[in-house]
Parts: structure tokens; C-alpha cells; sequence
């Protein structure tokens, strides 16, 4: 369709003449068709099953004809499809299918007759013109055929494109502006239509004819339809697209608007809208919507009609035209009609009236054009009353079987508006998608995802899109039951359609929120995801190019999907992370889209979200999953955290303390302590002979700084959550590279930053946060400083008595807080010092006193019995009036079920303990033994997933629904507070130089 | 203590906004090394530069003037980055400073002996 010259102008003129004759011929007849067909009306006996053809000119008479038009078109075929039909009883239809030149060409006629029986005749052509004619004789289904169907299986309203408009409407374009518009396939159009006439047309400017088979006389006017739309698909070549960015090869319809040709070609606009209204907007009003979790759900709704400003596309400023109105108007009735249409429908009504008054003449104004009815009755109808239409009760939706049925109809472009109405249809409605899995729907449109045709696997990929979101799992399982996951791959390995690949891994992403359905994924589809999707849209290269500049990443939908869905089946257990991390180039790909991120400073969205969330997942447990891990295991430290106080063992570089702060009891200590190994920075790191790569990355200390960036600028709260929970994996377990990322973290100041989030406003941040606090202090510096730093911030958030503090924290995050203040204030007089003076006994009491919550008290009294067991304290303790009875568990015992809440939490309830006493047991002090602490534990994602209530409040509805922090005065209302000076940070990587900064 | 305001309107250099002032100073700098703090414990934001033009100087910000807010946020118990942040705000023109200067006291404190 690409060669567009323009013939000589007498050729031109020839071919407008020629066809004039034809067209005068056709409105002949078409005009005694129409005696006949009004003379039968007249007498009451309309056959049901005729085809009755137009009517005989009152605006009152309703319209006979049914028509519709489709066309179909991808890059490399053009498809017209055009039905007329008896409102009523479907008496025939006429399907022309057409691809580009060159490439083979099928028209088919379907003819149905009274019998009920379809007569297809297919017109095959290839580019050798050799014609193959098939006729071929099948019986439909009544169903079908009664039902006037649109393309995307809507009903066809009535008259939305009469017949003689388009005649008229080409001819005079001819006429008029003939010149300038004809082009070969213009022509050729032309003449098609003229000569289907006379059975046989003009199907390519070398004359060669093609005969159709027609059942009737009908067939011919169904016929010139087909060919007659197809004039309308060759409209894109007008160079006047009215608001840009139309798809050539969908520009069709709306530019009409604009013509030149003004009215004359305007008739024309209701069969490309509907085509277009039908079979490319209604379902694409569905396509570009984002997703969550599960997409659809956020997608659309009244307010989300943007899809049309977004997609400036043909079918969406279609939508918005006179004609599209017609096809809708019917759905209006429908059904299954939703309140979303209804601004829409405003909006057409606003934008049409002026058109239609402009555009449309009345029809008696024109008695030209009256001899062909169609154009009377569009301009009859359409301006006065839109509510006639409306109230018309010949037209109704399909139901699901039909729909279903269509799926399978040989018909392409029927498969694929089938798929996109089922999209429509199942679009936040759990009902209908339950009725299409019971109708065996789903692997059908699983099946037509192989489908060679991009218009019909796209639209088969949207209704699954669809269908796969929500709660209803069986939904997920049965695409997957029927091999939807690998044909799912199969296809984004195939297709380089963004759109499609949208669809495609939105689906993914759905499905993967479905546990068994998570290694399904991961092993039909996580390399091709990584291959295809990942690694480039990450930007990253597996063999960067020292001149180019890296690139950074493409925060696209479908990058956005596939972190998404890897997000989600990151959280499947060791196997899965363990795929995951040995999936070449993931791990190097999401680090270097986060890198890319923070160098952008564009951290909030949700791929960033994602990524993080993938990291920090497969993060998780890096010290025991790792192959080799062994290796790393630090030998000094197994006797867990609680020992450091003591041992002394930490990685510290004592020295990088240096010795300003001597009133500080513990600086001293940890010099002292720390000198035997002060130089951690080559101590025990294992040595590298090549640059690291794959899982290795996850835990360097090179991540370090990448999180504290994350934790610093972005605003998105599981983002934030994310990479707190990373730190807090990174930082948990005793191997060698968990020392070095807990002195990292010291070093790269991100203590500060973790304590300044203690004061978030979002719960599992603080959780994050507080845990991360935990395991960082195990390094032993690390203690000393978040036990002076950081206690009037943990403190703070711990509910007092019986009212909880404004933020409302959750139980788990009071919990998390809990043992973070435990851990830290173990083998530390000095921090237990800091929490008395931080005024903490009063809470802790009363938490272990009134909590309603048995692992809260638990929690508060291990804290309690702890601070107790410093008998040095103890003389301040009783000074402010607290008596060793405040130090006990509560001897009630159990009276809130301690045991019984959280199994594996923490049992043991530690008795009244001496410090020499030392009992470490308790503090959980095994290196935050990951499956003790439950849901505050390690893994975030892990956890949430697996326990369905964070699942649906954490793992998805949460993503959208939380406000992010919009601006920076939530975060730095605290800083003005009287909080004390946050200073975590090592002093000997400041001292030396005073930083200057102009500003 | 005594405090000015001072209202900055930032300079186009380039791409950047300005102010044309350097700070130094913040809970993670060595306040010892501060030469204009007078409590040499004090953690706070100083002036340490002030170009000779630039809208800080016209606006009237002076060497050693010891930044307590800008825009409304607290500066005295911030790190040196989140300071320099708050100042060099992409999106906000104008920048007001709450500072406080010794030789304001002092002015103050002469003449207030005068009387």
C-alpha cells in the first residue's frame, strides 16, 4: 500500500468516467432494490431471513440494512471484512478479506441463505494471479447469524453506514477531488466496487478481475461493500492526519473529519468508525491501561478514559467522532453496558453535533443523494434523536457462548474482535471470567496466540490479560492447564509488537501472582524475559563498549511487566531465587537499571519498585545459597552476634575511629578492641581475578552505596521497604561479605539514613528499617553507634501504654522495633543506658503490662529482663521508682496466647537473667536467624507472599494504593523536631577534610 | 539568640541555580574544624564562602553567618548533604534563610550597652 503514484491525469479522468457509468448502473439498481424491498415492507411480509436493502427514503423508516464493516490491519496485510445484515435475522453476509498486494489475497463472500446454510466463497490470489476459487458450503450456527455481530462481536447497530453513502460518497469523491486522491489502489478500489456490480472488479490496477461468488443480488451490494471499505482502508494515505500519530495503517477513519472533500466523504466515516469504533477502540481502550499486580483492575473506569489522549490513535479520536457514536450507541443498551462508557458518550454527543450539523446536511437538501436512501436515513436519524437509536430493541449483545463460538469462526478478523469483546467483557468482571473458563474459553484463546496474525493474537492476549487478573485463581490455572504460559514465552520470543509484548508480559505478571503457578513461569520463561525483555531494556551490556556511553534504562510498560512478574516469583523459595540469581545477565541487568535509576535520579516508579524488590528477594539468604557460601562463612563469628561484645570480632577498622570522642565510653572500647584487625578492607575478602559478575553482584559492597542512594532520594515507600530489606538481608548471617556490607554501611553513612527513616510515616518502612538496624548491629561499631544514635528513634515509635503513638504502628512493626532495641542493648550497658534515658522503661512496661498483643509483650519483656540484668543500671532503675517486678515477664503466664501466636518466633522466654549470666540464646542473637523472626525476617517479599494477608495488602492493592510520600516535607518534618543530632556516622571518614560545598 | 532573615533569589550560572555561597558544617562533619562556630561542639550549618556579587552577598548573607533554616526547615541538626539539598532545590527560586550571626549579637549587645 506503500506506492502511492499518482497516474497520469487522463487516466484519471478515464477511470472517474468509467466509474461514473458503473455508479450511475448501481444506484439504478440499487434504486429498484429498493422499490422492491419498500413494496414488501409496505405489505408487511418482510421475510426474515431477506435481505431487505435500504429503505425507501423516510428518516422514520428504520433501517433495514445492517452493515459492518470491518477492517482489519497490520503492518503487512489489510484486511476489510464487510456484513450486511437484516437487523433482525442475519440473512447474509458478506466477508471480504483483503491483504496487501503482493502478499496472497483471500476474499471470501459469506452467503447465507434461508436454509441456514453459509456459502464461502474464497477467492485466493497470489501475487503470481493465479486465482484459486473454493467454494466452499458450511453450515453455520443460527446463533451467529442472528445475531448482527461487529467485528469485535458487538452488535451491529443499525445503519451505522448505509450502502449508497459509500457509493455516493466515493463517487463524488472521485469527482471532486479525484485528482488528487487517486492513486493505483484508489482506483482499483474504485473500480472494484463498480464492477462487483457486475460480479467482477478490478482488484489491482492492472485490471485483473476477480469474480465473487454471490448468492443473490444482494451478494453484489454486500459485495461492493467489501470493496467499497476497502477504499476506505487506503485512506490513510492522506497526508492530513488531523492530530498526529496515527498508525498509518489505522489512520483511516478520522482524518475523513477533515477533508477537503467535506461531507462527501463523510458517509463513509460511520463504516470506518465502526470499524474502527468496533474493531480497534473498543479494545484498545483496554490496552493501554497499566497494570498492577493485576492489571486490569486499575486500568480503566470513567476516569480513566485517557487510554484516549494517551494512544493517539486512530480509534481512540475516532471514538470521538459522529460515527463511532453509532456503533455504541447500541452497547449503551447492553447488558453489560458499564458506567464508563458514559463520559464518553457525553463527550461524543458534545463533539458530534456540530460535526453532524456541518457535516451531515439534511437529507432532503440533498436529493441527490436521496435516490440512495442510506445517506437520508443517516442524516434523518443521527441529528434529531440519538435516544431512538438507543431504544431500538432489535439489537442485542451477543452472549458468551456466541462470543466463545466466534473464537473458532475461520475468519480472522472475527477471531480476533471476539477476543477483543471477551477483553471488554471480562474487564472487572469475576463473573464473566468464570463463565469463560466454564465455556472452555481459555484455551482457545490460548490457541489463537499462535496465531499468525498479530490482530488476533493481540486481542487473544488482551482477553487473557483479563481473564488472568483477580483473585479467582482457577482463572490462572486454567490458562496454564491448557500450556497458556510457554505459548505465552513462545509469542514474546516471536512478536517485536510492543503492544503485544505488553499484553504479554502484563498476563505474565498476572499469572505470576499465583504461587504453583511461579516455577511454571520461571521455567518456561524466565531467560526469554531476561533475554528479551531484561537485559535490554535495563540498558545494560554484556560486553560494554568502552567509547559508547552506557546506556540507562527504559522505564517501559514492559519492563515494568517482567520485573513485576519477576518480582513475584522471586519470592518462591530457595529454588526459585536460586534460578533467578543463575539467570544470565538478570542480576547484572536489574543492577545496572537500579544504577541507571539513581544516576537519573528517577527512583520512584514502579519498575525501580520492582527491581528493588527482585533484588532484595533474591538477596535473601545469600549466606546459605550461595554455592560456595561455605567458603565465606566466618569462622570467628559463629557463636553469633551476642558473642561480639565480648569477642570482639568484629571487622572493624577501630582505627577510622580516631580518638576526639574519648567521653564516649564505647569509641574507646571499639578501638581497642578492634585493633587486632583493623584493616578489614583486605581482611578475609576473598580475592578477585575477574571482574564480578551474576549473583556474585548481589552482595558486594558496591550495593551498598547503590541502596543508601534508593533509601535517600526516592519517595515510593516499597521502594524504600525494598531496599532497607535488602541492606537487611546483605546484612544478616555470618559470612564474610556480611561483615564487609555492615562496616560498608558505616562507612558510606548510611546509619543516619536508616535512623531518619525510622521516622517514616509507612509502617513496613519503619519494619524494614528497624529490622535492617538489627542486623547491621551486630557489627559491633555498628551497635555502639545505632545504641547512642538511634534509641530515641526507635523508642519513639513504640506505642505508649495503652494509646499508640499517631503512627498506629502494626503489631509486627512494634515487634520489629522490639528486638532491634533488644538486640542492640545486648552486651551493651551502654546502649541499655541510652534506652533508659530515652525514657523507655515507662513503654516497655507498659507494653509488657497492657499489650494486647502476646509477641509484643514477649518482645517487651525480653527487652525488660534484659536492661534489668545490668546491675550497674540498676541504681537508676529503682531511683526513678521501677522495682524488679517491672523487670518480669508477667507471671500470669500466658494470658494472651504468647505461645500459640507465632510459632518459631521467639520461645523462649528468658528468665530474670544476671548479665554475667549472658544469656545469649535469647536474643535471637543467632545472626537474626531468618526463620525465627517470621514476617518481620528477612525476606520481605518472601514473607508477604506466602502469607496471604500481606499478600493482599503489601504484595499488590499496596503498590497502587498508597500515596507516596509526595514531597520531602513528610520525611524532614522530623528533622525539625527536637530529635538529637543524628550522627551515625563513622567519625574518621569525616574528619579529615571539613566538606565546603557551594551551593 | 538572634536571628535574620534573608531572602536569596537564586542566579542562573549556567545550568546551574545559584546562590554563590559554600556551606560547611553538619551532624556528619567534624565540628571542631568549624572556624566561625563559637561552641566548637556546634554540629550546625556555616557560611564558609561568600562570592563577592552573587545573590547570597547581595541578599546580605555574610561569612560565618550560621544558616538555622531555610525555607522553613531546621538546618541545625542536619547532615551536610541534606543541607546542601534544601538549598539547591531545582524547583524553588528563591531561597529564605533564617541565620544567625555573632556580630549581629554583638551589634546588638554594643548597643545595647549604649543606652
Amino acid at each position: 500500500m506503500e506506492e502511492y503514484d499518482v497516474p497520469s491525469a487522463a487516466s484519471i479522468l478515464a477511470s472517474v468516467k468509467e466509474q461514473e457509468a458503473r455508479f450511475e448502473r448501481l444506484t439504478r439498481a440499487l434504486e429498484e432494490e429498493r422499490r422492491n424491498v419498500s413494496l414488501q415492507l409496505e405489505r408487511g411480509s418482510l421475510p426474515s431471513d431477506r435481505l431487505v436493502g435500504g429503505t425507501t427514503g423516510g428518516s422514520n423508516q428504520p433501517l433495514a440494512w445492517q452493515q459492518m464493516v470491518m477492517q482489519e490491519q497490520s503492518p503487512s496485510n489489510q484486511t476489510s471484512l464487510a456484513m450486511m445484515q437484516e437487523p433482525q435475522e442475519v440473512v447474509e453476509e458478506t466477508v471480504t478479506i483483503e491483504e496487501d498486494p503482493g502478499t496472497p489475497t483471500s476474499h471470501v463472500s459469506v452467503v447465507t441463505s434461508d436454509d441456514g446454510t453459509t456459502r464461502r466463497t474464497e477467492t485466493k490470489d497470489n501475487v503470481t494471479n493465479m486465482k484459486v476459487t473454493k467454494m466452499v458450503k458450511t453450515v453455520t450456527t443460527r446463533t451467529v447469524r442472528q445475531v448482527p455481530l461487529g467485528p469485535d462481536g458487538l452488535p451491529l447497530p443499525e445503519g451505522s453506514s448505509p450502502l449508497g453513502s459509500y457509493t455516493d460518497s466515493i463517487d463524488r469523491r472521485y469527482m471532486k477531488n479525484g485528482e488528487r486522491f487517486i492513486t493505483p489502489q484508489a482506483t482499483s478500489t474504485l473500480t472494484r466496487s463498480y464492477n462487483n456490480y457486475s460480479d467482477s472488479y478490478n482488484d489491482a490496477p492492472d485490471s485483473q478481475f476477480r469474480h465473487y461468488t454471490l448468492h443473490d443480488g444482494y451478494g453484489d451490494m454486500a459485495d461492493n461493500y467489501g470493496s467499497l471499505s476497502r477504499g476506505v482502508n487506503y485512506r490513510p494515505y492522506r497526508p492530513y492526519m488531523p492530530t498526529g500519530g496515527y498508525r498509518p495503517e489505522n489512520s483511516y477513519t478520522l482524518p475523513i473529519r477533515k477533508d477537503d472533500y467535506g461531507h462527501v466523504a463523510q458517509p463513509q466515516v460511520p463504516m470506518g468508525s465502526s470499524t474502527m469504533d468496533l474493531n480497534r477502540s473498543q479494545p484498545e481502550r483496554f490496552q493501554p491501561e497499566p497494570y498492577g499486580l493485576e492489571d486490569d483492575r486499575r486500568s480503566l473506569g470513567p476516569d480513566d478514559e485517557e487510554p484516549y489522549d494517551l494512544e493517539p490513535d486512530y480509534s481512540t479520536a475516532n471514538r470521538r467522532t459522529l460515527p463511532g457514536r453509532t456503533i455504541r450507541e447500541p452497547l449503551r443498551n447492553g447488558p453489560r453496558m458499564r458506567g464508563y462508557e458514559d463520559p464518553i458518550e457525553t463527550e461524543l454527543i458534545d463533539e458530534r453535533h456540530p460535526y453532524i450539523h456541518g457535516m451531515y446536511p439534511a437529507p432532503l437538501a440533498q436529493p441527490e443523494r436521496g435516490s440512495l436512501a442510506s445517506l437520508d436515513r443517516m442524516g434523518g436519524r443521527r441529528s434529531p434523536s440519538i435516544d431512538s437509536i438507543r431504544k431500538d430493541p432489535r439489537w442485542r449483545d451477543p452472549d458468551l457462548p456466541e462470543v466463545i463460538a466466534m473464537l473458532g469462526h475461520p475468519i480472522d478478523p472475527v477471531k480476533s474482535n471476539a477476543a477483543a469483546y471477551l477483553q471488554h467483557l471480562c474487564y472487572e468482571n469475576d463473573k464473566i471470567k468464570k463463565d469463560v473458563r466454564q465455556l472452555k474459553g481459555i484455551p482457545v484463546l490460548v490457541g489463537l496466540l499462535d496465531h499468525p496474525k498479530a490482530e488476533v493474537h493481540r486481542k487473544a492476549c488482551g482477553a487473557l490479560r483479563n481473564i488472568s487478573y483477580g483473585k479467582d485463581h482457577d482463572n490462572k490455572v486454567a490458562i496454564k492447564s491448557c500450556d497458556g504460559i510457554p505459548a505465552l514465552i513462545r509469542l514474546l520470543r516471536k512478536t517485536n509488537d510492543m503492544e503485544v509484548r505488553e499484553l504479554i508480559t502484563g498476563t505474565l505478571w498476572n499469572l505470576s501472582s499465583y504461587e504453583p503457578l511461579k516455577m511454571v513461569i520461571i521455567n518456561h520463561g524466565l531467560q526469554t524475559m531476561t533475554n528479551e525483555v531484561i537485559i535490554p531494556h535495563s540498558g545494560w551490556e554484556h560486553e560494554p563498549n568502552e567509547d559508547s556511553k552506557p546506556r540507562d534504562a527504559e522505564w517501559t510498560t514492559v519492563f515494568k511487566n517482567t520485573s513485576g512478574c519477576l518480582r513475584n516469583v522471586s519470592s518462591d523459595g530457595a529454588e526459585a531465587r536460586r534460578r533467578l540469581r543463575e539467570c544470565e545477565g538478570l542480576v547484572d541487568a536489574l543492577l545496572h537499571a537500579l544504577q541507571s535509576a539513581v544516576g537519573k535520579k528517577d527512583m520512584d516508579n514502579k519498575s525501580v519498585e520492582n527491581c528493588v524488590c527482585v533484588m532484595r528477594n533474591l538477596s535473601y539468604h545469600v549466606h546459605k545459597e550461595i554455592p560456595g557460601a561455605e567458603k565465606f562463612q566466618d569462622p570467628s563469628a559463629l557463636q553469633g552476634p551476642g558473642s561480639a561484645g565480648t569477642q570482639r570480632k568484629k571487622k572493624d577498622d577501630a582505627g577510622c575511629f580516631g580518638g576526639k570522642k574519648a567521653k564516649e565510653e564505647w569509641f574507646n572500647q571499639g578501638r581497642k578492641n578492634g585493633e587486632h584487625d583493623k584493616n578489614y578492607d583486605t581482611l578475609d575478602l576473598p580475592k578477585r581475578t575477574e571482574p564480578t559478575k551474576g549473583f556474585e553482584l548481589l552482595y558486594q559492597p558496591e550495593v551498598v552505596r547503590l541502596y543508601l542512594s534508593l533509601l535517600t532520594e526516592s519517595q515510593n515507600f516499597n521502594t524504600l521497604e525494598a531496599a532497607a530489606g535488602a541492606l537487611q538481608n546483605l546484612s544478616a548471617g555470618q559470612w564474610t561479605w556480611s561483615n564487609y556490607i555492615r562496616a560498608t554501611v558505616r562507612k558510606e553513612k548510611g546509619l543516619p539514613i536508616l535512623v531518619e527513616l525510622l521516622r517514616s510515616d509507612s509502617d513496613k518502612v519503619v519494619r524494614a528499617v528497624a529490622i535492617a538496624l538489627r542486623n547491621l548491629s551486630i557489627d559491633r561499631r555498628n551497635k555502639d553507634l545505632i545504641g547512642s544514635y538511634a534509641m530515641r528513634d526507635l523508642v519513639s515509635n513504640l506505642p505508649s501504654g495503652q494509646q499508640r503513638p499517631a503512627k498506629n504502628l502494626e503489631e509486627d512493626t512494634v515487634v520489629a522495633i522490639l528486638n532491634t532495641i533488644h538486640e542492640i542493648i545486648i552486651e551493651s550497658s551502654e546502649n541499655a543506658r541510652s534506652l533508659i534515658t530515652a525514657q523507655a522503661i515507662d513503654k516497655l512496661v507498659a507494653i509488657n503490662r497492657t499489650s494486647q498483643s502476646a509477641r509484643e509483650t514477649k518482645a517487651a519483656s525480653h527487652v525488660l529482663q534484659t536492661v534489668w540484668s545490668y546491675k550497674e543500671l540498676r541504681n537508676a532503675l529503682t531511683k526513678d521508682g521501677w522495682n524488679k517486678t517491672h523487670f518480669q515477664p508477667i507471671p500470669t503466664g500466658t494470658p494472651k496466647g504468647s505461645r500459640s501466636c507465632k510459632p518459631g518466633y521467639d520461645d523462649t522466654t528468658l528468665p530474670l537473667m544476671e548479665k554475667n549470666q549472658g544469656n545469649r540464646g535469647c536474643s535471637g542473637g543467632d545472626m537474626i536467624p531468618m526463620g525465627e523472626l517470621g514476617p518481620d525476617g528477612y525476606s520481605t517479599i518472601d514473607q508477604r507472599d506466602k502469607e496471604s494477608k500481606y499478600k493482599s495488602s503489601d504484595g499488590s492493592s499496596d503498590l497502587q494504593e498508597r500515596e507516596p510520600l509526595k514531597n520531602d516535607t513528610n520525611r524532614k518534618h522530623y528533622i525539625r523536631s527536637n530529635r538529637p543530632t543524628v550522627s551515625l556516622v563513622d567519625a574518621c571518614d569525616v574528619k579529615p577534610q571539613p566538606v565546603d560545598s557551594w551551593v | 539568640m538572634l536571628t535574620q532573615r534573608i531572602e536569596i533569589h537564586k542566579l542562573w550560572d549556567g545550568d546551574n541555580l545559584i546562590l554563590g555561597f559554600s556551606i560547611g558544617g553538619g551532624i556528619d562533619q567534624d565540628p571542631s574544624q568549624n572556624p566561625f562556630s563559637e561552641d566548637k561542639a556546634d554540629k550546625g550549618i556555616y557560611v564558609t564562602r561568600v562570592s563577592k556579587g552573587g545573590p547570597a552577598e547581595v541578599a546580605g548573607l555574610r561569612l560565618g553567618d550560621k544558616i538555622m533554616q531555610v525555607n522553613g526547615w531546621d538546618m541545625t541538626m542536619v547532615t551536610h548533604d541534606q543541607a546542601r539539598k534544601k538549598l539547591t532545590k531545582k524547583n524553588e527560586d528563591v531561597v529564605r534563610l533564617l541565620v544567625t550571626r555573632r556580630s549581629l549579637e554583638d551589634a546588638v549587645r554594643q548597643s545595647m550597652m549604649q543606652h
